[in-house]
């Protein structure tokens, strides 16, 4: 090693700096999934950011296609494989407004009960992954001992813990004994403090505060224009939850509020989703509260829900539409077309379904709040630091899943 | 308030206050499972394994050969392969296949069959080394019923988790209602 010469520098001038393109992904634990991106950098500075999807495509709207309304609702589980519960909600509403038939209170209490259970595992295991990322480890084994908790219960209500489909057209699968709703009731009145937690934890850091505050901003105007739903929006400062502007299920039977933030950084919607925690914990509550009686499938829509299984030797029509059912769908779908859409923990999950009066819907489209989620990321990351993309990525909250369909 | 914030700054109250925390949770018990030696055993009515029931009156199996499991199932992985008895023209199922590699546990099989031919167990140690062990033909899943469901669990399985309910307002007499009080928050 000698001096640095006067030529040196001269010659490194004549070179002048190039950009240097790195790809990141699909394999980076940071993307969350097989999300790619293509970062063209100025030194720390992102220049261009590109994503790429598609690592994950199986083809869920072309399946939806070819299978009847009732079997296709294990494919709405792998959507966004961490929120499955939210999903088959949001299918079976769908097509139960198709149908015009309507859930027994009871169901609809049941399903509400199980979708704020998932935005509840959803959001922890959001906030450990996002927390991990930017470089807090401990919120992600104490996020992942409450998320046990969720799906143990999961579990004992339905025998699934990830890939649960338990909601059913005109209702749910089956009931719930009085022992899992006392084992809920006594989750609903653990978890604030369990919320106040992570927030000892992580709210105050400076380390963190440095990671989020002012990372990732985007107003209220711009993020109507980009599309984005759910916490993401919120986080900007714009009240929209389908929950309060569309009610289904038992929404507009309980109180909550919708957190929402004001600078629209990555701080405000972390902000957000821990306030979501809280309402969705209240609701859980009041839902358990309020819990009617009485049958959890629609018993007066012959036509579109199974009947019951010791009708099916002893009465003729019974064992024929269980046929039916079950290899053509039901026949006698009316022919027609609905958008219908429910709010999932990541944003606003709707199906347009388009019946065409046989037992298998003619088109059905998901709108994945991940895919237009993935596609505001160049927005939030060009002109930002390289170390911010992985702030980015946490905060739009996507899965991969969802966003390749 | 600024020098609370200036006391905050300087002495990482924060930052203490989250060391704190989880010195605090070394003390609770270990949540963890060390998995092999220890195992979780899985709710009743958990979507594991299939089995086929062993009719108790005639010591073989329940179904029928309709086919509407291999209709309903959505990843198609149930094959059923059935003749007829030529004295008794009766339909015999010759062979009945699950490909465990493909199924999706969403046990619509269950809900389908007429009969209550097949249950879901609640094993779900079931990996092997090769393709062969996860393809389930009527003898496995025989041996699957004695071994995991026999008895009177089998018998619960299918009154409480399997049995679409929609007109049998009877089934409800004994429901799960909940009379909690709601607990009045101290100011």
């Amino acid at each position: 090693m000698g001096e640095i010469e006067e030529k040196d520098i001269d010659q490194g001038k004549k070179l002048g700096t190039q950009e240097l393109t790195l790809s990141m992904g699909p394999q980076h634990p940071a993307t969350h999934g097989v999300l790619r991106l293509v970062l063209e950098l100025d030194g720390e500075t992102v220049t261009k950011c590109t994503p790429y999807v598609g690592y994950l495509h199986r083809g869920v709207e072309k399946l939806g296609e070819n299978k009847t309304y009732f079997s296709a609702l294990p494919l709405t589980d792998r959507l966004d494989y961490i929120s499955s519960m939210s999903n088959n909600v949001a299918y079976v509403v769908a097509v139960e407004r198709l149908f015009g038939i309507e859930a027994p209170e009871r169901a609809k209490y049941l399903r509400t009960i199980m979708s704020e259970m998932t935005r509840i595992s959803s959001h922890i295991i959001w906030l450990g992954t996002h927390a991990l990322d930017i470089g807090a480890m401990t919120v992600f084994l104490y996020s992942f001992r409450e998320r046990e908790w969720l799906l143990d219960l999961f579990e004992q209500a339905c025998g699934a813990r990830l890939t649960v489909s338990y909601p059913r057209i005109g209702g749910v699968r089956n009931d719930v004994s009085k022992e899992w709703l006392d084992s809920l009731y006594r989750f609903t009145q653990e978890f604030p403090a369990r919320v106040d937690e992570y927030e000892t934890l992580i709210d105050q850091n400076r380390i963190w505060l440095q990671r989020t505050k002012g990372i990732g901003v985007i107003s209220a105007e711009e993020a109507i224009n980009w599309g984005l739903t759910g916490g993401t929006l919120r986080g900007s400062g714009v009240n929209y939850d389908v929950r309060k502007a569309f009610p289904y299920d038992a929404y507009d039977k309980v109180e909550f509020e919708v957190p929402l933030g004001s600078a629209g950084d990555v701080y405000d919607r972390y902000r957000v989703r821990m306030g979501e925690l809280r309402q969705a914990n209240r609701i859980i509550k009041q839902c358990i509260e309020q819990m009617p009686d009485g049958p959890v499938l629609a018993p007066d829509a012959p036509k579109f829900i199974l009947p019951a299984k010791e009708n099916l030797f002893k009465n003729m029509e019974s064992l024929i539409h269980h046929f039916v059912l079950l290899t053509k769908g039901p026949l006698t779908a009316p022919a027609g077309e609905i958008y219908s859409a429910a709010e999932v923990p990541k944003g606003e999950l709707g199906f347009y379904i388009v019946s065409d009066g046989t037992g298998k819907p003619y088109r059905m489209r998901v709108r994945a709040p991940s895919f237009i989620h993935a596609s505001v990321l160049p927005r939030l990351c060009e002109g930002g630091l390289v170390a911010d993309v992985i702030a980015n990525i946490g905060t739009i909250d996507i899965v991969l899943g969802e966003c390749d369909r | 308030m600024t020098i609370k914030k200036f006391i905050n700054t300087v002495f990482m109250t924060e930052i203490l206050k989250g060391m704190a925390l989880t010195f605090r949770s070394m003390l609770t018990p270990a949540i963890t499972r060390q998995y092999p030696k220890v195992k979780r055993s899985a709710a009743a009515g958990f979507r594991g394994e299939h089995a086929f029931v062993r009719d108790p009156e005639t010591g073989r199996e329940k179904c029928i050969g309709c086919g509407l499991c291999g209709a309903v199932c959505p990843s198609q992985c149930i094959h059923i392969y059935t003749s007829e008895d030529p004295e008794t023209h009766k339909k015999i199922v010759d062979r009945y296949e699950i490909e465990l590699l493909r199924c999706v546990y969403c046990a619509f099989c269950v809900e389908a069959c007429p009969v209550g031919a097949i249950s879901l167990t609640e094993n779900y140690e079931y990996a092997d080394y090769s393709r062969e062990a996860l393809y389930m033909t009527k003898e496995k899943l025989l041996a699957n019923w004695d071994k995991f469901m026999a008895g009177k669990k089998g018998e619960e399985y299918f009154k409480k988790f399997w049995h679409p309910q929609a007109n049998d307002f009877a089934a409800y007499a004994g429901q799960a209602v909940f009379n909690h009080k709601p607990k009045v928050e101290g100011k």
